[in-house]
């Protein structure tokens, strides 16, 4: 009995809990930017740790050092509450996705459901932390943020509720238990897959959907008042969005960290490097969209092909 | 609800000191204002106290990316006031050098606008194949930026058979370049959506409001200095004069890339046809007195330098007009209409450089009387603008 508490608090503190999350975090993130330094003929990160590889950490570290300034204008109690807020909304989420086993560490009928709302949730706060900030960039980040919300939400949600109608569960650890017995998501529904990556996209706001937060053009959109800790969390919490991301990828679609010989965490940290590797290869491939252009490509041509993709699915029967 | 937005001085997408209050209705820009004045730095002024030799080298401080064209300009107006014809090779020398100079500014303009557009790939790739055209610069000249090549009577460093050979390899290499952005830019839809119809100067605009360079280029208006009043050696050198009539940032971005083709064949032409010969001949160092006009096609557009001599070594009066001037009323033309997102694009599509354009002239509105400011005055004024300011 005993034991097996002390077994559950391994598994939230330690792996596949909180310590592993992080460190995935951080290696996701120079992971990243070693990428598109590479395609960019850089070299990225360099000089902290093996190959730079603790850079993200130190970063991270860096600005929790820093001097958190917070201007007279801004609405406070949001503006302090926020970074915290995005960084739980980020990590909650990741309970969900199994990584050991075919069970995730929280799983329950609807978790799926959940997920979509904490996502929604961001972005909404993100909206709020631009707008609590009363910078005209940051207002206008900010504004760009909730449109870009009713741009991506509709089909990456009906893209994720493609392969729970196969499954006929609302549980992730279900779909991802029904793909190892079938096959994976990702062979009857390509345009889902396609389609949840781009939303995902656009959700992580990376090129070429930073646009909230173009630097170019409104400086750092609705970041740009945060500095300090409050900075630091939301570099994490953006990090934890991309691992949550790419895990979404893997466990709807690439069936989870079953399909292979090997035992199942490393499977699902496989998968999920080549989920790292194609999100971060996009980004080093397009010039940045405005936001009209996004807004009537994602109602012109990915709602309907995620809505053709559930016709698809309905009628084949799979 | 309109919206006030400044853009600069300060401002990650625009490294030049330029303020614009942009008047904002759902992300549409419906008002521009523009305010010069943050690095004014009185070099017109400075003039007057150098002799003419020493003023060849603060001509090429006046900008950093096209300071050979400023250099050129200058020693083209002083010439012309000596009376001094220069030897045939150092005209090749110019002609080659001032190309080189618009290679690796198109190169660096590409890379700037790829960036304000958010695609840093292309950023990277353009600035790398610049390293190259920098690398032959260094070679013939010695300095990356500042080349210290033209000077009264010629210019100071000769092209030898040995660098011939790797500045063919260079420019090979940088014409399969230039191959591949053509291709990029004319098919990449990310970038054409950014740019095609993007920053509208029409041609009637262009004319009115006196645009130049590859600015009026892109509005199908072929003016280039080059061709309209041969110097140096393009009047050998058989050149096509590229001109688009999309009147957008993505004309403005085809004409430069095909610039840098045409560049690439001038020097090829020039390298292989240069006579031999002197580079240079001594001047002296007394200027008779009169006034001389001389003009440029800088990599931005047209340069005009004007000199008046007292007779002394030194110049009474020397005045630039560098292209980005002539250019900052198209650019508010351009600027109205355009949406919050595409301003960096545009402001970047006529290749601004603030520093080069700064001047002050106070103007009295009743009387109509012209003051100009030296530095003296600006010191004064800026002083007492803090102390009041701050009660200091």
């Amino acid at each position: 009995m005993v034991s097996e508490e002390i077994w559950a608090l391994i598994q939230i503190f330690l792996f596949p809990g909180f310590l592993f999350l992080f460190f995935l975090a951080f290696f996701t993130e120079w992971l990243d930017r070693k990428i598109v330094a590479k395609f960019q003929n850089r070299y990225g990160p360099l000089y902290v740790g093996p190959k730079g590889i603790l850079q993200p950490l130190a970063d991270f570290i860096k600005l929790l050092s820093k001097e958190d300034i917070t201007p007279s204008t801004v609405d406070k109690v949001p503006f302090k509450i926020i970074p915290a807020l995005l960084l739980t909304l980020a990590v909650t989420p990741l309970f969900c996705i199994p990584i050991v086993g075919s069970s995730a560490l929280i799983s329950f009928e609807g978790d799926l459901i959940v997920i979509m709302f904490i996502m929604s949730l961001t972005a909404l706060l993100v909206f709020m932390g631009g707008w609590a900030s009363t910078n005209r960039f940051s207002t206008i980040g900010s504004i760009r943020a909730g449109l870009q919300m009713f741009a991506y939400e509709i089909p990456m949600n009906l893209a994720m509720i493609g392969p729970a109608i196969s499954a006929g569960s609302l549980s992730i650890s279900k779909i991802v238990e029904w793909q190892t017995r079938r096959f994976w998501s990702l062979f009857p529904q390509p345009l889902g897959f396609a389609v949840l990556t781009i939303c995902l996209m656009a959700h992580l706001q990376r090129v070429p959907f930073d646009i909230p937060e173009a630097e170019s053009e409104i400086v750092s959109g609705w970041i740009v008042e945060f500095s300090g800790k409050k900075l630091a969390l939301i570099r994490l919490a953006k990090d934890f969005e991309f691992v949550l991301a790419a895990s979404l990828i893997v466990s709807l679609f690439l069936g989870g960290p079953y399909g292979s010989w090997y035992i199942s965490p490393i499977t699902f940290l496989a998968k999920y490097l080549l989920c790292v590797f194609i999100i971060s290869n996009l980004r080093a491939a397009f010039a940045r969209y405005r936001i009209d252009h996004l807004l009537a490509g994602a109602w012109k041509y990915l709602t309907p092909l995620a809505l053709l993709q559930i016709c698809l699915i309905k009628i084949w029967g799979i | 609800m309109t919206f006030k937005i400044p853009f600069g001085p300060q401002h990650p997408a625009l490294e030049e000191p330029v303020n614009f209050m942009f008047e904002i209705e759902e992300e549409r820009v419906v008002n521009v204002k523009l305010r010069l004045g943050y690095v004014h730095r009185g070099i017109e002024k400075i003039a007057e106290s150098r002799n003419y030799r020493q003023l060849v080298y603060l001509s090429e401080r006046i900008c950093g990316i096209c300071s050979f064209a400023h250099a050129l300009c200058y020693s083209q107006a002083v010439e012309e006031l000596l009376g001094l014809e220069i030897p045939e090779r150092a005209k090749f020398i110019r002609t080659i050098l001032a190309e080189m100079e618009r290679i690796q500014n198109h190169y660096l303009w590409l890379g700037l606008t790829a960036k304000e557009m958010g695609f840093e790939t292309l950023f990277m790739y353009a600035w790398r194949d610049r390293e190259r055209i920098i690398d032959m610069l260094d070679m013939i000249s010695g300095k990356r930026v500042h080349y210290g090549m033209s000077t009264i009577g010629g210019v100071r460093r000769d092209i030898t058979e040995s660098m011939i050979g790797k500045i063919e390899e260079s420019l090979n290499h940088l014409e399969a370049r230039a191959e591949y952005y053509t291709k990029i830019c004319t098919e990449d839809p990310s970038i054409l959506k950014r740019t095609v119809g993007v920053g509208i100067l029409r041609p009637r605009d262009a004319r009115a409001l006196c645009a130049v360079g590859p600015t009026a280029r892109a509005s199908g208006i072929a003016r280039d200095v080059r061709t309209d009043e041969p110097y140096a050696a393009y009047g050998e050198i058989p050149f096509r004069v590229v001109t688009y009539r999309g009147c957008d940032v993505a004309s403005r971005m085809y004409v430069r890339i095909d610039e840098i083709k045409e560049s690439i064949k001038i020097i090829r032409y020039a390298l292989k046809n240069m006579p031999e010969g002197s580079i240079r001949v001594k001047a002296p160092t007394r200027v008779p007195e009169g006034e001389a006009i001389s003009r440029v096609e800088a990599p931005r557009g047209e340069n005009i330098h004007f000199i008046k001599s007292n007779g002394s070594d030194r110049p009474e009066r020397w005045k630039i007009r560098a292209p980005t001037l002539a250019n900052l009323l198209s650019l508010c033309k351009m600027l109205s209409g355009v949406n919050l997102a595409d301003i960096p694009v545009v402001i970047a599509g006529i290749d601004p450089c603030i520093s080069c354009a700064e001047r002050i002239a106070l103007v009295d509105a009743e009387t109509g009387k012209l003051n100009v400011w030296d530095g003296k005055d600006l010191w004064r004024y800026a002083n007492e603008w803090y102390r009041k300011r701050y009660g200091l």
